[in-house]
């Protein structure tokens, strides 16, 4: 394991991975930091130019715009109650009343020094956590993987649990973008619709640049999300011995960052709910309970290192089951499978040295955003001055001629004009559009998977039924459905009976 | 508005029926879109998993059929507050525009005049960022895209036309 670790760091500290990792955790800060864009807009914007790497480079310049994007979200989110990522929004109970307070110093850096111990802790879980679950995998045959894949799924729907039926759509619409274009194991033609350019399949690249990217600043241009002159910063860069008065607070930050790592873990949960919980277990173990919400370090610290661990937690699914936990590490998937690397339980045998060069770039993200935070806090908290409307525009003509730059076809730039079409509709309406994404990418893996296990069992879905993970995961699966609705209808009940009285 | 109305607004039934109405027409015709002459039985074919996401997509939909047809007296149309989306159709018909615009009249031309109509479209007025934006934004485009990436972009007709 530690050669692989020290081959790793050699690769991870090389040149070219050194400069995209830089580069990713910048454009991740600034994305992270203006409202309405986030993480997703700048990793399938860069997704194209990624193609142009090899998969260690590429892939730290995507996870520094995914690592990025949540340390810089903590920004707006102290200094103008604004947060900058969904899940920045509990940082805002305690970090707008530190800066109304004129503590706006204490609260960046309870923020800051939160996300990088959330994301130091978090990749520490992922580095020895990874290959118990790879272990437990490796004897895993389609039939597991299949219910694993459903698990998955199922995790991801429930997480928009109001939206069910909605959920359950745009995972079938996903599924079946992934049926576009020729089947890999027949070589049969489907849904081509008599065109060539069909026939190639629907790209996951124009797909998730159409429905984030397009979409997202087709958004931006009929809102003005946010505008402000009003940025209360004492000085330019972070206060050092701001930093070290939060340190006190230690325990809350590892606490909080295991907490965000195992919630990462599981699909579907995401960012948000990691920092609420992390919030909610500080409140209730903190000496000072009554000072969270009216401004204190710990809640800001205790939510920010639990929402910067969940990309790390996220990677454990992706790289051991090759199951992505959200859209961000969907898109992560796509670049493996790009490149010809296919996450599972092999990966970690098969490609140790890539795999180490993710943990440790993954550590150096971390470093990087808290130090490039330290030291251009101000800069960068002018970005928010940037008008939206204009970055919507400009980040449309970057996404389409980088769409067409990943194959040189044009056909591409018009898929992810449809894609950003129906994502504009979807996001303005509030659609759980994750699912969607999630159909897209695990719709080929549980359909070979699917296809597989009826060939194990003669056509017969009754061999899952014969081994005991595939029934402990259809066990787990079925109440995880069961008990919310369950739960639901008592509720329900309770409360037709306390109406009638 | 609060989020269990914004949720139980019309347009949602409307977008979830035209879901479903695909998924049954798609259903229906997927026989005729996939190629199953091979000898594969049923099961190992290309054509069971697209019928199971295609059931599944239908089954989604009928709560949505179910109110497009049968509105409660509460229901309405309204969903956000946050009016017509014409100044985004504009910009995407520009975008479609653009796109054609780099087959006519090439990647530069074509980059630098979405930019300033798309930029004066959404209010930025100011002189200088009218100027200096589009060209500086175009200027960074051929440089990454045609300099260091070496990407192929198609021969503007236009200039064939001139040069015919």
């Amino acid at each position: 394991m530690f050669e692989h670790l020290h081959a790793g760091l050699l690769a991870a500290v090389s040149m070219s991975n050194l400069i995209a990792l830089f580069f990713g955790t910048f454009v991740g800060i600034v994305v992270g930091i203006l409202p309405g864009l986030g993480p997703m807009v700048g990793m399938v914007v860069l997704l194209p130019f990624s193609f142009a790497f090899s998969p260690d480079v590429a892939l730290s310049l995507l996870l520094g715009v995914f690592c990025g994007g949540y340390f810089g979200g903590a920004v707006p989110a102290v200094l103008l109650r604004t947060p900058g990522v969904p899940s920045s929004l509990v940082t805002s109970f305690d970090g707008y009343p530190l800066t109304q307070k004129g503590e706006a110093q204490t609260a960046l850096s309870a923020a800051l020094l939160g996300s990088f111990g959330g994301g130091v802790i978090s990749v520490v879980i992922l580095i020895f956590l990874a290959p118990a679950l790879a272990h437990v995998a490796a004897s895993f045959g389609p039939p597991e993987y299949f219910a694993v894949a459903v698990f998955g799924v199922v995790l991801v729907v429930m997480a928009f649990r109001e939206q069910f039926a909605r959920g359950i759509m745009l995972l079938g619409l996903g599924f079946w973008f992934s049926t576009v274009g020729i089947d890999g194991t027949t070589l049969s033609e489907r849904f081509c619709f008599g065109t060539l350019s069909m026939q190639n399949g629907l790209d996951i690249v124009p797909i998730c640049l159409g429905l984030f990217g397009i979409g997202q600043t087709l958004i931006l241009v009929e809102r003005d999300i946010m505008k402000t002159n009003d940025i209360k910063l004492s000085r330019s860069t972070l206060d050092f011995s701001a930093i070290v008065k939060v340190l006190k607070y230690w325990k809350t930050l590892i606490r909080s960052g295991v907490i965000g790592t195992f919630v990462g873990l599981l699909p579907g949960t995401g960012s948000i709910l990691a920092s609420f919980l992390s919030y909610d277990v500080a409140k209730r173990l903190s000496k000072e309970k009554e000072r969270f919400g009216k401004g204190t370090p710990e809640g800001c610290l205790a939510s920010e290192a639990g929402n910067n661990a969940v990309p790390a937690g996220a990677m454990i699914p992706l790289l051991t089951l090759g199951i992505p936990g959200d859209a961000l590490s969907a898109v992560l998937l796509g670049v493996f499978t790009i490149n010809g690397i296919y996450p599972g339980p092999l990966l970690l045998v098969k490609e140790p040295v890539l795999i180490s060069t993710i943990y440790i770039s993954m550590l150096l993200i971390n470093v990087v955003a808290f130090l490039m935070l330290i030291i251009w806090l101000r800069p960068f908290a002018m970005i928010v001055k940037v008008p939206g409307r204009l970055l919507a525009v400009v980040i449309m003509v970057i996404s389409m001629i980088g769409i067409y730059a990943v194959n040189t076809r044009l056909f591409d730039a018009g898929v992810a004009i449809a894609m950003g079409v129906l994502g504009y509709i979807l996001l303005r309406m509030g659609w759980p559009v994750v699912t969607l994404i999630m159909g897209v990418v695990l719709g080929e893996i549980m359909e070979n998977r699917l296809r597989e296990t009826l060939s194990l069992g003669d056509g017969s879905l009754g061999i899952l039924f014969q081994r005991p993970i595939c029934i402990f995961l259809i066990v787990l699966t079925s109440l995880i459905i069961l008990i919310p609705f369950v739960l639901d209808i008592r509720k329900n009940i309770r409360n037709k009976k306390l109406n009638q009285f | 508005m609060p989020k269990k109305d914004y949720y139980s607004s019309r347009a949602h039934d409307l977008l979830g029926s035209i879901f479903g109405v695909f998924a049954l027409s798609m259903l229906i015709t997927s026989p005729w879109q996939v190629d199953t002459s091979g000898p594969d039985p049923f099961y190992k074919g290309p054509l069971i998993f697209p019928l199971i996401v295609f059931c599944l997509m239908l089954a989604g939909s009928l709560p949505s059929l179910w109110r497009l047809f049968r509105p409660s007296e509460k229901s309405s149309w309204y969903l956000d507050g946050q009016g017509k989306p014409f100044k985004t159709m504009v910009i995407l018909g520009l975008l479609i525009i653009y796109l054609a615009g780099i087959i006519f009249i090439g990647l530069e031309v074509s980059t630098w005049l979405f930019l300033l109509i798309a930029l004066k479209l959404v209010n930025q007025d100011s002189i200088l960022k009218l100027t200096l934006i589009p060209v500086l934004v175009t200027l960074i485009l051929f440089v990454i895209f045609k300099y260091f990436l070496d990407i192929w972009f198609p021969e503007p007709l236009i200039m064939e036309i001139f040069l015919e």
